[in-house]
């Protein structure tokens, strides 16, 4: 059989193209996402919150993503050190929130950099960063350096973008007036953030969002990089870890790693290593802001096994940049900033910045049962010093024997009528105790309630001989210390708050209150109308100054938004229009 | 030509092989990520004569749980002589009873696309007392619903020599018992579907249920056309 040349050119195209497909499929695989942070400002003063918007978008579609379900922002200082590491929940691509940054930070140049768990995949490409400046309200000196800023545009009064024009009824105000924003020319609906703030004297360079989306977008990796490979959250946080010999410093495979946490009834997780040592759990609502008891199931005699975690918020690349010192103008500008600060703590006028957060949400009780065992309440009998005491007296279903010298609990089936060759899962306070001796020198006196199951209980594929239960009035597994092949980590709440920051009108008539905003209007979530004119209003205060309206967003259709355009407050009631 | 085909699968394979390489540096997530079923070793038992489980035969199954999660495609059996889910944990090939508690409604799924419908329900009426939860089959759930439970009773007692002894056997035969649930949400409950016995659940309406059993040609005591009824029932306007 013979082929034209043109045909074989064209049975190793369709080949080819095959290929293609096959690899694209895995491709697709992994999540394009770019994250992009809106900030209110970008100088602050310790003390103060840091207002964000956080925006995570498909590199493909340029629409709000629908994958990553966390974020992570993390303030950081020049080299490794990070200072603040706040989670947010996203939903449908966007997230808001607020930062409380402690009065103890040191003046400086900070980066705030803003990511999902699914941009590690591509070299951390997706992630933002942006550079602020932080002073300390009580830094006299201020020699403190800065990251390369810039000075403000003389012609901050004009509108930056001719796509979405910012329109206020004056450009000219005076103290404490109402500011009337209207934003028009826009092509369809889109969801924005709009900060109006002070124009500082220096200010680090801000990308917006449409020069972040114009940049190089974030690459499909290569083998290489799928070694490191991330699972997109697009549920919950995913804690990732592996368990290791401490011997021979070698992987473990196939160990059972138990996840619990401090509660009323126990609660159960798990997960088995891989052949890489790398288990992954999901972290629901329900764990939001508690601490997180991890053990190996059985770990073998003779074996050290431990269990490390991943940090989260890790970052391959440290941030290293070169800083100059700042201006007379710009010391004079901080001073200000500082006194605004003083004054508003003096006043207690800073209610609306308080950081806020907010409870468990959907969350979902991972009960390690759903039945009623033998319930025994101590306070029932009479004080018994010591578990072993209770068994005695109080528990004949259990006993506790020593096997070299180590103690054991057995529970007495009653199917089988004999005691359960194996140990029972032994929970105090809703953990998974990984050391029978924690609850051996528990006495009546500490213990509200023991639970007992005697025949064999089922969670999933793990199957326990017995249950014990033990809850003790004061927490007492708090007061334990985790055991060598254990860990125990605190998992912080998901960061909310900030969702409008606007000086009160009410508070606009009270002559006697001293009102000094270096931010008059914070609105992360405005919805724009489509090709109708969305209109927004706030107050100027009594600090007379340059300010920008800087909006930033994305559309329905995939078109990110930026447009920015100024006003000015004079030291001078009834201003009329220049 | 063969040297191309050689050549084809070569580049398939290898553009494959790329993602697979994915999987396996990836911890396994379906298991970890998914709710567990939690439950109490079943002893099954060998005192009775017949068939305790509605399916005698594992069947694969679907349970809504009480959190709202969903367990799929676990071997289920449906044991009516105690009113419990059990469930083959197939890592240890161990027989379970599901939490009860735990589980909201399940599916034995026969073949793709038929699947039985069960819920747990509770039929405590004041006149009744509080009685616990019970499964049962979901026939027609609308303004009249139609639950069955699919009970399994013990019917009476045999003696049988087995294992060089004489032993004493329970026998035991599914007793269906019929749940009407009206729209005022209150339970109906009939031990055996019987003209008469259906009748006087419905005084009122006496007349049109005995003209609608006469035209529709049905036989009540014969379950295939109760449920009939109970269609036709919702169809017309009570």
């Amino acid at each position: 059989m013979t082929m034209t040349l043109s045909k074989k050119i064209l049975i190793i195209l369709a080949v080819l193209l095959v290929a293609l497909f096959c690899s694209n499929i895995s491709a697709n695989a992994i999540s394009r996402e770019v994250a992009y942070l809106q900030t209110d400002r970008t100088t602050y003063i310790a003390g103060e919150s840091i207002f964000y918007k956080l925006y995570v978008l498909d590199a493909d579609t340029r629409k709000r993503s629908e994958i990553s379900k966390v974020g992570y922002v993390l303030l950081r200082t020049t080299g490794s050190g990070s200072s603040l590491k706040v989670r947010v929940r996203i939903d449908s691509g966007i997230a808001c929130g607020s930062i409380l940054l402690p009065d103890t930070l040191a003046s400086g140049a900070y980066q705030l950099v803003a990511f999902t768990s699914g941009m590690r995949n591509s070299q951390e490409q997706g992630f933002y960063y942006q550079d602020i400046t932080i002073a300390n309200r009580f830094d006299k000196e201020l020699k403190f350096k800065l990251v390369n800023s810039i000075a403000p545009d003389s012609n901050f009064l004009k509108p930056s973008n001719k796509e979405t024009v910012i329109k206020t009824d004056k450009k000219v105000y005076g103290l404490r007036e109402k500011v009337v924003v209207s934003l028009e020319n826009l092509v369809s609906k889109a969801n924005t953030s709009v900060s109006v703030y002070e124009i500082p004297v220096l200010s680090p360079r801000v990308k917006t969002i449409v020069e972040t989306m114009n940049n190089t977008l974030p690459t499909v990796p290569d083998n290489a990089q799928k070694l490191f490979y991330h699972s997109p959250e697009n549920k919950a946080k995913i804690l990732n870890g592996r368990v290791i010999d401490v011997v021979t410093n070698k992987v473990v495979n196939e160990a059972v790693v138990l996840l619990s946490c401090n509660d009323t009834v126990p609660n159960l997780q798990y997960a088995v290593t891989n052949a890489d040592g790398k288990f992954q759990l999901l972290l629901s609502d329900y764990y939001d802001g508690k601490e997180l008891f991890l053990t190996i199931k059985d770990v073998p005699a003779g074996q050290q096994l431990k269990i490390e975690t991943e940090d989260e918020f890790a970052q391959n690349q440290p941030w290293n940049s070169s800083l100059i010192s700042g201006s007379s103008d710009f010391k004079d500008y901080i001073v200000k900033s500082q006194n605004i600060v003083y004054i508003n703590k003096s006043y207690q006028l800073n209610n609306d910045l308080v950081d806020k957060s907010v409870g468990d949400i959907n969350s979902i009780c991972p009960q390690f049962y759903h039945s009623t065992g033998t319930t025994i309440l101590p306070s029932d009998f009479v004080s018994l010093d010591d578990f072993p005491e209770i068994v005695v007296e109080i528990l004949p279903q259990v006993l506790i024997t020593r096997d070299k010298g180590k103690p054991r609990i057995k529970v007495y089936n009653t199917l089988i009528k004999m005691f359960n060759r194996n140990s029972p899962a032994i929970f105090l306070d809703g953990v998974f105790v990984d050391d029978v001796n924690k609850i051996l020198v528990l006495g009546s006196e500490q213990i509200t309630k023991i639970d007992v199951f005697e025949v064999e209980r089922a969670f999933g594929d793990l199957v326990f001989s017995g249950v014990i239960s033990i809850v003790t009035k004061s927490n007492e597994i708090l007061n334990t210390k985790p055991a060598l092949h254990s860990l125990r980590l605190k998992n912080d709440r998901v960061n909310t708050g900030g969702s409008l920051v606007t000086i009160n009108p009410d508070q606009i008539l009270s002559k006697d209150l001293p009102i000094f905003k270096q931010l008059l209007y914070w609105n992360p979530n405005l919805e724009l109308k489509g090709k109708n004119t969305t209109n927004f209003e706030f107050y100027t205060s009594d600090n007379a100054a340059n300010y920008m309206i800087q909006i930033e967003g994305i559309s329905e259709d995939g078109s990110p938004i930026s447009s920015s355009s100024g006003i000015q407050v004079i030291n001078q009631p009834n201003v009329t229009n220049k | 030509m063969k040297h191309y085909l050689y050549f084809s699968f070569l580049v398939i394979c290898i553009s494959m092989h790329a993602q697979t390489n994915v999987g396996s540096v990836v911890p396994p997530r379906d298991s970890t990520f998914t709710a567990k079923l939690t439950g109490e070793f079943f002893y099954e038992g060998n005192k009775y004569l017949g068939v305790q489980y509605f399916n005698d035969n594992w069947t694969q199954g679907d349970i809504l749980l009480s959190s709202g999660e969903m367990v799929s495609n676990v071997s289920l059996k449906y044991n009516g002589l105690f009113d419990e889910v059990i469930w083959m944990n197939t890592s240890n090939f161990g027989k379970f009873k599901v939490d009860k508690s735990f589980v909201k409604e399940f599916w034995l799924k026969y073949e793709p696309g038929s699947s039985i419908h069960f819920k747990r329900i509770n039929v405590s009426e004041p006149d009744n007392g509080q009685q616990p939860d019970i499964f049962v089959e979901v026939v027609i759930e609308s303004r009249f619903s139609l639950f069955i439970q699919r009970k399994i009773s013990v019917v009476g007692t045999e003696t049988l020599y087995r294992n060089d002894a004489f032993r004493e056997f329970e026998t035991i035969e599914p007793t269906p018992v019929y749940y009407i649930k009206l729209p005022s949400n209150h339970y109906l409950k009939l031990n055996k579907i019987r003209r008469r016995a259906f009748l006087k659940l419905f005084p009122e309406k006496k007349k049109a249920l005995t003209k609608m059993i006469r035209v529709n040609d049905l036989n009540v005591s014969v379950e295939s056309d109760f449920v009939k009824l109970i269609e036709l029932m919702n169809k017309e306007v009570f």
